[in-house]
């Protein structure tokens, strides 16, 4: 179905995304953290976590979680303090602080993963 | 100037799958998507399909999908959209009948659901009629104008994936009823309200909003009745 994708689409269309891909993370984390009965095997899961790749997507997980609390505070504001009229203004701001939060938080990432 | 209105075409007794056809129409200032429509039915296809009454949005009959967005073809001038080639296709998520005509059934029987009438069991306060303040109109002023013209529920993915989703446009004339200060008929509604298929369902996309000829906002009546709802209930 084609169709003009305006704010309040993507904003919907990337809550879902960003939700599940947290689900696949969570699901991911425990498995890692059920590891630490096991001190061995647990320095094996965190040397094999140490690769660039894991790093990328440590920020990507950085980037869905920012994204999908901050689209959620807009859904509430929207559900509960009539922010329908203004829904893309909120949307726009919450993303301009995401942005910010974003960045400080990759910075420190990329310094651990040896990158910066 | 020369613009080409690419028209989708359907015909079910053809056997053919819908199509669009190309339609070069000189387009002069103030023509409407409704008046180059008209001039390709008296002048190139007389077999073209599509609704209209009014001509000046008021009935809502012309609803359709102009370039990806459902809007009224009487209220949207053909040069304002400063595109050489303008697409005219049929509310989307409403089964096309013929051409640019829709199935409204669906949309009709989600008014019905919702009991889009007063509902007050008293007799009216004076044998004549029951009176409302201009102040108590003025509560539901914007929800009354709604003319159903179907944009707004062609325009919801919540509708588009589940059917029986009553849609903005039914939930808009609830709330029209349930904020009316006459009325007391919002726990015959509330049963089609509040379930999967009606309140619920809308996750605030606001594609009905931002397409509603008549500036109306539906998603704001929606959350007005979560919260009316809510409030019954605990």
């Amino acid at each position: 179905m084609r169709y003009k994708w305006r704010t309040g689409q993507w904003a919907f269309v990337l809550h879902r995304v960003s939700g599940l891909a947290l689900s696949v993370y969570l699901v991911m984390h425990l498995y890692v953290v059920s590891s630490l009965y096991q001190p061995e095997n647990f320095n094996k899961v965190m040397a094999f976590l140490n690769q660039p790749l894991f790093k990328l997507l440590e920020i990507g997980l950085l980037g869905a979680v920012i994204y999908h609390s901050l689209n959620g505070i807009r859904v509430g504001l929207i559900d509960f303090a009539n922010g329908t009229a203004k829904h893309a203004l909120i949307f726009w701001v919450l993303m301009a602080i995401g942005a910010v939060i974003f960045i400080a938080g990759a910075i420190p990432f990329l310094h651990h993963g040896g990158v910066l | 100037m020369k613009i080409t209105f690419k028209v989708y075409r359907f015909d079910p007794q053809s056997g053919k799958a819908p199509y669009l056809q190309d339609f070069p129409v000189e387009v002069t200032p103030g023509m409407t998507i409704l008046d180059a429509l008209g001039e390709i039915k008296a002048h190139q296809d007389g077999t073209l399909v599509y609704r209209r009454s009014c001509r000046s949005g008021i009935c809502g009959s012309c609803a359709m999908k102009i370039n990806g967005f459902n809007r009224l073809a009487c209220e949207t001038q053909a040069l304002l959209l400063k595109q050489s080639v303008i697409h005219v296709e049929p509310l989307p998520g409403l089964k096309p009948i013929k051409d640019l005509a829709v199935d409204m059934e669906i949309f009709y029987e989600a008014l019905a659901r919702v009991k889009h009438w007063l509902i007050n069991p008293d007799p009216p306060p004076t044998d004549k009629e029951r009176y409302q303040s201009p102040e108590d109109f003025k509560k539901i002023e914007v929800s009354t104008s709604c003319i159903l013209c179907a944009s707004c529920t062609a325009s919801c993915p919540s509708f588009w994936a589940d059917k029986n989703y009553l849609g903005p446009a039914a939930i808009l004339k609830a709330y029209r009823y349930s904020f009316d200060t006459r009325d007391k008929g919002f726990a015959d509604r509330v049963g089609a309200l509040d379930n999967k298929h009606g309140l619920w369902r809308c996750h605030t996309i606001m594609n009905c909003t931002d397409c509603c000829p008549k500036h109306i906002n539906p998603t704001e009546s929606i959350c007005h009745l979560r919260r009316m709802t809510v409030e019954n209930k605990y």
